[in-house]
């Protein structure tokens, strides 16, 4: 984080026309003064937005935390004392959501509906950071994923079967129910293992070819998923409703934990007759993200996470060093796969529906946006580029045009033109900070020096 | 001084059984496909021919699109994702200059008709072709030493800039072009016709053609552009400008993009934001089985696209239709480049595409 | 007879209208050391394409240890037991040297995506061995102290030598080296002639060498072939290919012929 906050300020220095050797070349008091002055600003302005006492807590804080957190790090497990206060104040949120201040231009806080949507979108982004961010393949259809999730969903844990009827721990079922009715939170794994065999089988065929033509294929594949889900009730004529059509599947099962933890436990039956009922969700989703940094993490420093990062710079040598390339490339589709299927299942239990409309291209490249726009390969980089950007697209934008209508009298619909903002953020992002916002080092060298992007090989079949 | 180390074998590599599954599966399938289609002639030939126009009439627009792809993929090997889109604006360009500045209507004559028809058309390639030659400067060019997927991840970008711009303009709605074109027959023979409309579109192609082939053969820039997609070091070693030579390429298949958009306004008679995305992809498709960087080749591969697409939304007996003319046309993509990467007409490049 | 570790037979590669390859018989005896020599564009890096499945042969077969691996994708050869270093150096360039050997370790390592997340103690011991061999490796290939050294930082010559240490890790029975000592000064070059004999003494390599420094050629092999025009026009012990006619006239022209 530190790394963080001195690479943003080089970059603002460097921004407004003072590379590194000019800043040095100041007296050192000039420079001194100069960054007092930035301080006193900060502080100024805490005190405008909270008020003198508040502000005065958080900047002592700030400071507390500044100057001890490095001592903390030599703890011996002094390192999980920053991440876990993020935590905490990311937890406590439902709690004081309410009373934070209004952001100049954004407005309020985000919703807690909105939070937990942001927390869906991290999962599915840091699970399309393993295909693009560590192995470096270009995946344009991850909407597949999500869609085959909430599918999942959708099958398992409502009404559409109403042929059979199995209830297997699911929770707040109405009298006279049908229809396969399993705990959500199996499903929530059965829908992550169903989307990775998905993505293990989509791979075999795609995985092989170059980076453009995978990138490609990965939309063929996303544009037709949508397709088959949208004419899937009546699947090549049989009569056979697998997908309920255009109407979608709904409504999708809560999760819960039954009526015998509410007693004892005092754990929530079921989410979606809780009077909180968001925040349960975005309590729970929090875990679920908490999952994936974790796999994510210990993948990375793995010998499977070498891997992905030997063919992402150099596959010839990378299979020249014994890395099986489809085999590992295939991992690192199947984990993308699995965690899409989770949040895909999640987000359909959530909105308590599955439907067409929902997955389309625009999805995929907006879950990439979050991944390039924070930068590629670094897990927290992802996660602020998510919730930046799940959050314009629920809120922000809404609330960024209702100031522009106010204050220039114009009324511009900013959520329509969403898109093309996300547009430009990718071009501007490509062309002057392609490692992201908080980019891994190793990104940030690859795309200002190069990589061996040729595959030395040829893919003549044997005999031809 | 060999030993002996294994007995003796064939010294060809060998060929796998897999090997042969995949060209006895294709053989089966277009077996399946001919036997799809001889019945369905069979059953309405008079039927049959009509919606083959109504195939080679779409192919003649999409090739127009899909040469703009393979011309910009020959040269930089890149998949221009926003292709799609300046077609599109050339459409919305080419609608507007009608209606608006030409001020043509449905009770216009023929002479002006005409005039404004070349008028536009003249405009809208210009205009295009100026849009595409800037993008290739401003988001492409300074991405030439990255990584190939950065352009590709840039011409997303572009492409829903592009799509912005054109709802920033004519909003969310379909923007109706005048149904100028007449619609009567040109011959009617035994069932069999054919409309005004469609021969308009061939007259507008055709010459479009014809001059890109010019350009492309007989020109020294058409030179400078092949000898550029071929090897580009050794084509800037030989004294060409290989970035002013890429810039004229973006240059021309923009310009035809908007020709192609020209056409669509009349021919289909509504445009929308998103009707470049679509088309684009069918397009894409097209260059791709018709081999991508191959001229031919995608108008050939457009040909066949318009043939797929008007047989599967028009045949009656077994056709899936309209709701999965998409899902059609991307499997074909991914077969192809899963299986023939180098397309109808392309050569095996070593790197398989 | 030493039993062959390495043979191809009658091995062929067309790029086209191009043979860059033509029915080349060769092979390498356990425990040796040949050297490949031609003059540029013999068709020597293509050869050794073949030898590690990176290229396809258009025909003939290659067979190491009796298996016979034509057609195997390039990671089975490396299992197999052949590693190699690429003539311009292919290093992963944003890696540090120490993760670069951790990559040659891949094959030999056994963790797999669910026991790496679960961080079982079966992966945590693996992978501290596997750092302290990759340091290993490091000091014996002349590294030392540069564990953390990004790759593209690295200086050409420690660079090449963080090649060969990679390879190492793959654990070979015979190891590529494509043009080793390209760039090198005499005094490197004669180091690492001796560094190549010790490879043989000390860890039971066999090593085969593309070259263009006779210096090492002469210096450190049992065996020279040498190509021209993808065919193999010789084979024989240093001093019997410096009096080869054919070879001579490949390199210097047929003029050189009837001087020498």
């Amino acid at each position: 984080m530190r790394t963080a906050i001195s690479d943003a300020w080089w970059t603002g220095l460097g921004a407004i026309g003072l590379p590194r050797q000019r800043w040095r070349s100041f007296p050192r008091t000039t420079r001194r003064a100069v960054k007092a002055v930035i301080w006193l600003a900060i502080l100024l302005i805490l005190i405008a937005a909270f008020g003198v006492w508040k502000a005065s807590a958080l900047a002592v804080a700030a400071v507390i935390a500044l100057l001890v957190v490095p001592a903390w790090n030599r703890l011996p497990y002094g390192k999980f004392i920053v991440p876990l206060m993020v935590l905490g104040i990311a937890v406590a949120y439902p709690y004081y959501n309410t009373s934070m201040p209004q952001l100049p231009i954004f407005g309020p806080f985000p919703q807690i509906s909105t939070m937990v949507v942001m927390m869906i979108f991290t999962m599915m982004a840091l699970g399309l950071n393993f295909v693009v961010g560590y192995a470096g393949l270009l995946d344009l259809g991850y909407v597949a994923f999500y869609a085959m999730g909430a599918y999942m969903a959708g099958w398992f844990a409502s009404n559409q079967f109403a042929a059979q009827k199995l209830n297997f721990g699911a929770v707040g079922l109405y009298p006279g129910w049908s229809g396969f009715h399993i705990s959500l939170w199996i499903v929530l794994l059965m829908a992550g293992i169903a989307t990775s065999i998905i993505g293990v089988l989509i791979g075999l065929p795609t995985l092989r070819l170059r980076g453009d033509y995978l990138a490609i294929v990965t939309l063929g594949f996303g544009e037709i998923m949508p397709q088959v889900a949208r004419n899937g009730d009546n699947l090549f004529g049989t009569g056979f409703n697998l997908t309920n059509g255009t109407g979608g599947i709904t409504p999708i099962d809560g999760p819960g934990f039954g009526n015998w933890a509410d007693q004892h436990l005092h754990l929530p039956s079921n989410y979606l007759n809780a009077s909180n009922f968001d925040s349960l969700f975005f309590w729970t989703a929090i875990v679920l993200v908490l999952i994936t940094v974790f796999c994510s993490m210990r993948l990375r420093d793995s010998r499977l996470g070498r891997a992905w990062i030997a063919i992402r710079e150099d596959e010839t040598a990378a299979a020249a060093m014994g890395i099986p390339l489809m085999r590992t490339k295939t991992w690192a589709y199947a984990t993308g796969a699995f965690f899409g299927g989770v949040a895909g299942a999640y987000y359909a239990s959530y909105k308590s529906g599955a439907f067409p409309d929902d997955f389309f291209f625009n999805i995929s490249v907006f879950i990439l946006c979050m991944v390039i726009l924070g930068g590629m390969g670094n897990i927290w980089g992802v996660i602020f580029g998510a919730c930046f950007l799940a959050y314009l697209d629920r809120e922000g934008l809404a609330n960024v045009g209702a100031w522009f209508s106010t204050h220039t009298h114009r009324q511009i619909d900013v959520p329509k033109y969403e898109f093309g903002i996300f547009g430009l953020i990718l071009v501007i992002t490509m062309l002057f900070r392609p490692e992201g916002l908080i980019p891994s080092q190793r990104r940030a060298a690859e795309f200002h020096e190069g990589v061996h992007d040729e595959p030395l090989y040829d893919h003549e079949i044997a005999g031809a | 001084m060999a030993t002996n180390v294994a007995t003796q074998a064939p010294l060809r590599a060998r060929r796998t059984a897999v090997s042969y599954l995949m060209p006895i599966a294709a053989t089966l399938l277009l077996a399946l496909l001919a036997l799809w289609l001889v019945v369905n002639f069979v059953k309405g030939p008079a039927y049959f021919t009509n919606i083959a126009f109504i195939g080679l009439t779409n192919g003649a627009v999409y090739a127009l699109v899909a040469l703009g792809y393979t011309l910009v993929y020959g040269i930089l090997e890149l998949i221009n994702f926003a292709h799609g889109d300046v077609f599109m604006l050339g459409a919305l360009i080419s609608a507007s200059m009608m209606i608006t500045n030409f001020g043509v209507t449905t009770h216009s004559s023929t002479g002006f008709l005409v005039i404004s028809i070349i008028g536009s058309l003249v405009i809208t390639m210009i205009a295009c072709g100026v849009i595409n030659a800037t993008i290739e400067f401003v988001a492409y060019r300074p991405l030439r030493g990255a990584p190939r997927l950065a352009p590709l991840i840039t011409a997303i970008g572009v492409s829903f800039i592009l799509e912005d711009i054109a709802i920033g303009w004519k909003q969310t709605g379909y923007t109706a072009v005048p149904n100028v074109l007449p619609k009567g027959n040109v011959f009617s023979v035994a069932g069999i016709s054919y409309t005004w409309e469609k021969l308009i579109v061939v007259f507008i192609t055709v010459p479009v053609l014809v001059a890109l082939v010019y350009l492309v053969q007989q020109t020294r820039q058409g030179k400078a552009m092949r000898a550029t997609a071929q090897d580009r070091d050794a084509a800037a070693m030989m004294g060409i400008n290989v970035n002013r030579t890429i810039s004229f390429t973006f240059l021309i298949a923009g310009a035809l993009a908007g020709a192609g958009g020209l056409v669509y306004a009349l021919y289909f008679g509504q445009v929308r934001y998103d009707t470049g995305y679509q088309l684009g992809l069918i397009a894409f498709t097209a260059a791709v089985l018709g081999g991508i960087g191959n001229l031919p080749g995608a108008v050939l591969g457009a040909l066949c696209i318009g043939f797929i697409q008007a047989f599967n939304e028009g045949l009656r007996w077994h056709s899936p239709g309209s709701d999965w003319t998409q899902s059609i046309v991307f499997s074909i993509l991914i077969l192809i480049l899963v299986f023939r990467p180098e397309g109808l007409l392309g050569e095996r490049t070593p790197e398989g595409g | 007879m030493p039993d062959a570790l390495l043979e191809t037979q009658q091995l062929r590669k067309e790029f086209g209208g191009l043979i860059a390859n033509a029915d080349v018989d060769f092979m390498v005896p356990t425990n040796s050391i040949v050297s490949l020599i031609g003059p540029n564009g013999a068709g020597k890096t293509t050869f050794f394409n073949m030898l590690t499945g990176v290229y396809k042969p258009t025909a003939g077969r290659v067979f190491f240890g009796g298996e016979d691996m034509t057609n195997k994708p390039p990671h089975a050869f490396t299992q197999r037991g052949i590693g190699r270093t690429f003539q311009n150096i292919r290093l992963f360039q944003n890696m540090t040297a120490l993760e670069n050997v951790l990559v040659g370790m891949h094959v030999r390592l056994k963790g797999n995506l669910f026991e790496a997340i679960a961080r079982t103690p079966r992966v945590r011991n693996e992978e501290a061995a596997a750092r302290d061999r990759a340091r290993e490796l490091l000091q014996y290939c002349g590294l030392v102290r540069k564990d953390q050294v990004i790759g593209r930082n690295l200086s050409y010559g420690d660079q090449r030598r963080l090649e060969v240490a990679r390879a190492l890790a793959t654990e070979p029975k015979l190891l590529l080296l494509d043009e080793p000592t390209a760039g090198m000064n005499p005094q490197e070059t004669a180091e690492f002639t001796a560094f190549v004999g010790r490879l043989r003494e000390e860890r039971g390599l066999a090593v085969l060498l593309i070259e263009h420094d006779m210096r090492v050629v002469m210096g450190v092999s049992d065996r020279v072939t040498v190509l021209d025009y993808g065919e193999k026009i010789a084979e024989g012990t240093p001093a019997e290919i410096q009096r080869n006619e054919r070879v001579i006239e490949a390199y210097l022209g047929a003029a050189a012929v009837s001087h020498s």
